[in-house]
């Protein structure tokens, strides 16, 4: 479900790389910070975009020194915590809980191990976020147990399925005033459909012989795990659809933090990451990301 | 009313042809067929409104006319096209105004679902982000009359995956040709440098 939400990183600046970076290890300092050591495992980048996001507003972040346990000999540069970073957090914690219950309602004992696991190392950093934003956590438990029950009735509509995640991202716009609540909660859904709905074409696959819920399944009565060009089509299409409407709410912002990197995001890193799960490529190019055919076109 | 120079994003020493490449391309960013029957198709317009000024302000400080790009006078924002009477009137009427609690209310209690129920309601999944949904309502309403010219418009748009505004997309020719030159040149001396 994470990790396709990314830069294109061939055309970020060198500038906006570094503060991309330090994003990403400001927010782990956070999590680490408010809940915990084994809060730090659940980083992703996909939550380092919603930390930027909800700084948008924001003046430019300042930035520090912060040791990294990953890389002990070398001191990193990492963002200085501000409200916005705390409550992404806050709410990271409380997603990455909600995906690992959700994981272990699916399977058998064996398979859902690993999130068990890690369900227990996190509980009692959960229980913390859920605290602080008790709002936030009641809407995901609210949208997941409605996504339980969608996949269990087993219909074909995709809208309504994606509907569930997208809710969930959107629910992080809860602290936005006014106008930019408006556009924060367009884009955020947004973001959430494309993630939901890509996150479904990637595992169509493994998900029919794993026997699996897939809304593609359902959504054009596929009897095997491969898309028709059609099909295919369409996807792009409302994939890019989703991309365009988030990015066009990002346009209605003021941003001045993080500006650089969100408008690559939006406008390159989504159509990217696209293309490349519907051609096939997309893990072979998160293995091998110096190949140049791996990239979009800066046009296309 | 805030520094017109800022809204456009240039400093006061630009010249009139980098003020007119920025209002170009701002114009381009928030122009009315990106917040197509967009919900937040109010504040686009307000945003368009902002910079139609200060480009006008900057030139006629200047001692230029304005000859600013008017699109939100021709109400592209909304799909103010078609007018609809009674029932689906008010529908389309809660659905413009985002009370989409309401129009689907009205739309779930109206008996006759005819072209422009099913036109109404994909209009109704597309403002709560269901594009999927959304296409196949246009679909049976474009079916169901397929003479009518605002069902076949949206369904179109629907197929096109609405507008995409691309950074840096469609500059000029000439202007990306010099800036490939100028880059070219930077890069030589930056390279050179560096050895």
């Amino acid at each position: 479900m994470f990790g396709y939400v990314l830069p294109l990183r061939d055309e970020l600046k060198v500038r906006e790389m570094r503060q991309f970076q330090a994003a990403y290890c400001g927010l782990c300092g956070a999590l680490s910070r408010h809940y915990g050591f084994a809060a730090r495992f659940i980083l992703n980048y996909d939550f380092t975009f919603l930390a930027m996001l909800l700084s948008c507003r924001e003046a430019e972040p300042s930035y520090g020194v912060c040791r990294c346990p990953a890389h002990p000999f070398r001191k990193r540069r990492c963002c200085k915590e501000t409200a916005a970073f705390a409550d992404a957090a806050g709410y990271s914690v409380i997603l990455a809980w909600w995906k690992l219950q959700d994981a272990i309602r699916d399977n058998g004992f064996f398979r859902t191990l690993p999130a068990r696991l890690g369900a227990f190392f996190l509980g009692a950093a959960y229980h913390r976020a859920a605290a602080a934003y008790p709002k936030y956590a009641e809407a995901c438990k609210a949208q997941l147990d409605r996504l339980q029950a969608l996949e269990a009735a087993d219909g074909d509509g995709l809208d309504l399925t994606a509907d569930t995640f997208a809710c969930i991202l959107k629910a992080a716009a809860e602290n936005g005033q006014g106008e930019d609540k408006r556009i924060l909660e367009q884009l955020l859904y947004h973001v959430g459909r494309w993630i939901y709905i890509l996150d479904a074409c990637d595992d169509l696959e493994a998900d029919f012989k794993t026997a699996a819920y897939n809304p593609l399944k359902g959504r054009f009565g596929l009897v095997e795990g491969v898309l028709s060009p059609e099909d295919k089509t369409w996807l792009q299409t409302t994939l890019a659809h989703s991309a365009n409407l988030a990015a066009s709410a990002y346009a209605l912002l003021p941003a001045r933090a993080w500006d650089g990197i969100l408008q690559n995001i939006l406008y390159l890193g989504l159509p990217g990451a696209t293309r490349l799960v519907l051609e096939g490529k997309w893990r072979r190019a998160k293995r091998c990301p110096g190949e140049p055919e791996m990239h979009t076109s800066f046009n296309s | 009313m805030s520094e017109p120079y800022s809204v456009l994003g240039v400093s006061e020493n630009a010249s009139d042809e980098e003020v007119k490449k920025a209002y170009r391309e701002l114009a381009r960013k928030y122009h009315p067929d990106n917040y197509q029957d967009n919900p937040l198709a109010d504040l686009a317009q307000d945003k368009m409104k902002q910079i139609n000024q200060a480009y006008d302000t900057i030139m006629k400080r200047r001692g230029g006319g304005g000859d600013g790009y008017n699109g939100g006078e021709h109400g592209g924002y909304g799909r103010a096209g078609a007018q609809s009477t009674g029932r689906f009137g008010q529908i389309r009427t809660a659905i413009n105004a985002g009370d989409l609690s309401q129009a689907e209310q009205l739309l779930n209690a109206e008996e006759n679902r005819n072209a422009e129920w099913h036109f109404l309601y994909g209009s109704l999944c597309y403002r709560k982000g269901w594009l999927d949904e959304a296409r196949r309502y246009y679909q049976r309403a474009v079916q169901m009359d397929p003479t009518n010219r605002e069902y076949r418009q949206a369904l179109d748009y629907m197929n096109r995956g609405g507008y995409a505004y691309r950074t840096g997309g469609a500059a000029g020719m000439e202007s990306e040709m010099c800036d490939c030159c100028t880059t070219l040149m930077c890069m030589n001396c930056l390279c050179g440098g560096f050895r």
